[in-house]
């Protein structure tokens, strides 16, 4: 009895150092550890897909009582919002393709020449105190540490540990996640145009991408087109112009002080249910007040884990912050991380991080 | 030879296998059914379960043996849970400690308020390790609710326990 108490006393001490260790390993990112998690993967994932398909009718027949209602409802308000942006879809694609083509003619980087792996969520964190799910695409398919992570609406987050067939994918809601942005502000409620006009044939309307409720002021000239609007960083729906008269075409030039000025940060996640925050805005004049809805994209550049102009979503609270500090935003995700189903990884890798080979 | 065939008969190796399957339950049924968006912690009540039934010295080995397995499968770093659950078992044998014949419901008792104590040790020793952002008031929310899951499922886990951690003779 004596001897056996012995035993277990050394056994826990065995384990209990064994775990210090362990963990100062796995903060330092040894490889160890992570061959350690692969070897234990092999013995486990066998099980959990037999416990999955085993499962998988009670986990059917707990949503089916309990979500029915929800998913009902989901489904009306989903209809209506289809509705609502189907026309707004054509516009933004067109110009979206039209952004693309002008930073592809200017040799920036851009969204569509990125390869991206389609994949699908199979499994929720596991405990409470982790904002992850995990996806059935790894390594095999090209996806390495810190590759982001999108949805059809935008950034949900990036991916944090990768074995053979299956990845982990860290929400940006998660504390320990954070990612450098850019906040899409508009310096003034109103944009001044310059209008030079030149002799020319017969010109089509040009198309320019409005937001109505957005629109201020409008007002044509009468000597030549002159259009005064506002418009915000991403726009999805369209106007067209009144056509110019024979044989003079006008290019609209806004100055340079109207541009929309980008300022970029931190986003941190704060855990489930709190929004995220952004940081480190600088709080200079030029850059200006900013005000709820302005648009989140990532920032990218060649440390970033991201390429530029991912959507993240729109600033749904300002606090400022006295000193020097800048304000602080509480950002609305265009995501909806309770609901992921099928997820792109875009298999992009910052220039200081590609192994030439 | 006796001694591997006696290691193999063991409740230690009975326990990893069973482990094994509780924690493949934990990362699909259990994470996907969320009463109040909160997911129960199986793994967690087997091991209070075992330290109520067994003592802190039994439940402190179990939850130093099962957190160590569910660390391989957590982005946290290993031996964290390993460290929170052993902690787990023990404060679970401890409670029990204090009585001189525990009914069945002392031992209930014991589980959900070790069940509690277990899911914040977690967040707390993520703070310790710099992990920052988990220690908020949520997390009573969470233990309160994760304790009364452990409550409903501990019929369950106490017989699972019962017949794992059982010492049986061996007819070698």
């Amino acid at each position: 009895m004596a001897a056996s108490q012995s035993t277990r006393r050394r056994a826990i001490i065995l384990l209990i150092l064994s775990s210090i260790i362990l963990i100062t390993l796995d903060l330092q990112n040894s490889s160890s550890v992570s061959s350690l998690r692969s070897v234990f993967g092999v013995v486990f994932r066998p099980v959990e897909s037999t416990s999955r398909v085993v499962t998988r009718p009670i986990s059917n027949a707990w949503h089916g009582i309990f979500d029915y209602n929800d998913v009902l409802d989901e489904n009306d308000r989903l209809r209506e919002k289809v509705a609502q942006q189907e026309g707004a879809t054509i516009a933004a694609a067109a110009s979206v393709r039209l952004a693309q083509e002008l930073l592809a003619l200017n040799g920036l980087p851009t969204l569509a020449g990125i390869n991206a792996v389609t994949t699908q969520v199979i499994g929720d964190s596991p405990t409470n105190f982790a904002q992850t799910v995990e996806i059935n695409q790894g390594s095999e398919s090209g996806i390495r540490v810190g590759m982001p992570v999108l949805n059809a609406a935008g950034l949900v987050g990036k991916i944090t540990k990768v074995y053979g067939d299956r990845a982990i994918v860290m929400l940006i809601t998660d504390p320990d996640f954070a990612l450098s942005i850019k906040v899409v502000n508009s310096p003034r409620p109103a944009m001044t145009t310059t209008t030079i006009a030149r002799s020319n044939s017969a010109t089509p309307s040009p198309v320019v991408p409005l937001e109505p409720d957005q629109i201020l002021d409008s007002s044509v000239s009468t000597t030549t087109t002159t259009t005064t609007t506002t418009i915000a960083g991403f726009t999805p729906s369209v106007t067209t112009l009144p056509a110019t008269p024979s044989g003079v075409s006008s290019i609209t030039v806004p100055l340079a002080s109207d541009l929309a000025v980008r300022e970029t940060g931190v986003i941190e996640g704060r855990g489930p249910g709190r929004q995220p925050t952004v940081r480190f805005i600088d709080n200079s004049l030029r850059f200006g007040d900013i005000k709820v809805g302005v648009p989140i994209v990532t920032a990218g550049g060649s440390r970033s884990l991201s390429p530029p102009d991912i959507l993240v979503g729109s600033v749904s609270r300002v606090v400022e912050r006295l000193g020097s500090a800048g304000p602080l935003l509480e950002i609305e995700l265009v995501a909806d991380l309770t609901n992921l189903s099928f997820l792109r990884v875009l298999l992009y890798q910052p220039i200081t991080e590609k192994v030439t080979p | 030879m006796i001694r591997l065939l006696t290691f193999i008969s063991s409740r230690w190796t009975r326990l990893v296998l069973v482990l094994l399957i509780i924690q493949s339950l934990q990362t699909t049924l259990f994470s996907d059914l969320r009463p109040f968006g909160v997911a129960a912690q199986t793994v967690l009540l087997f091991v209070v379960v075992a330290g109520s039934l067994y003592g802190s010295a039994i439940g402190a080995l179990t939850g130093l043996i099962a957190g160590m397995m569910f660390d391989m499968i957590l982005p946290t770093p290993v031996g964290l849970s390993s460290l929170t659950l052993g902690l787990a078992g023990a404060t679970a044998g401890l409670l029990i400690y204090f009585f001189n014949e525990p009914t069945w419901w002392m031992r209930l008792i014991a589980v959900a308020v070790a069940s509690v104590l277990g899911e914040i040790y977690f967040p707390m020793a993520q703070s310790v390790v710099g992990l920052d952002g988990w220690l908020e008031l949520r997390v009573i929310k969470v233990a309160l609710i994760v304790a009364i899951c452990n409550l409903i499922i501990s019929p369950l886990a106490i017989v699972v326990c019962r017949w794992t951690l059982s010492e049986r003779k061996t007819a070698v």
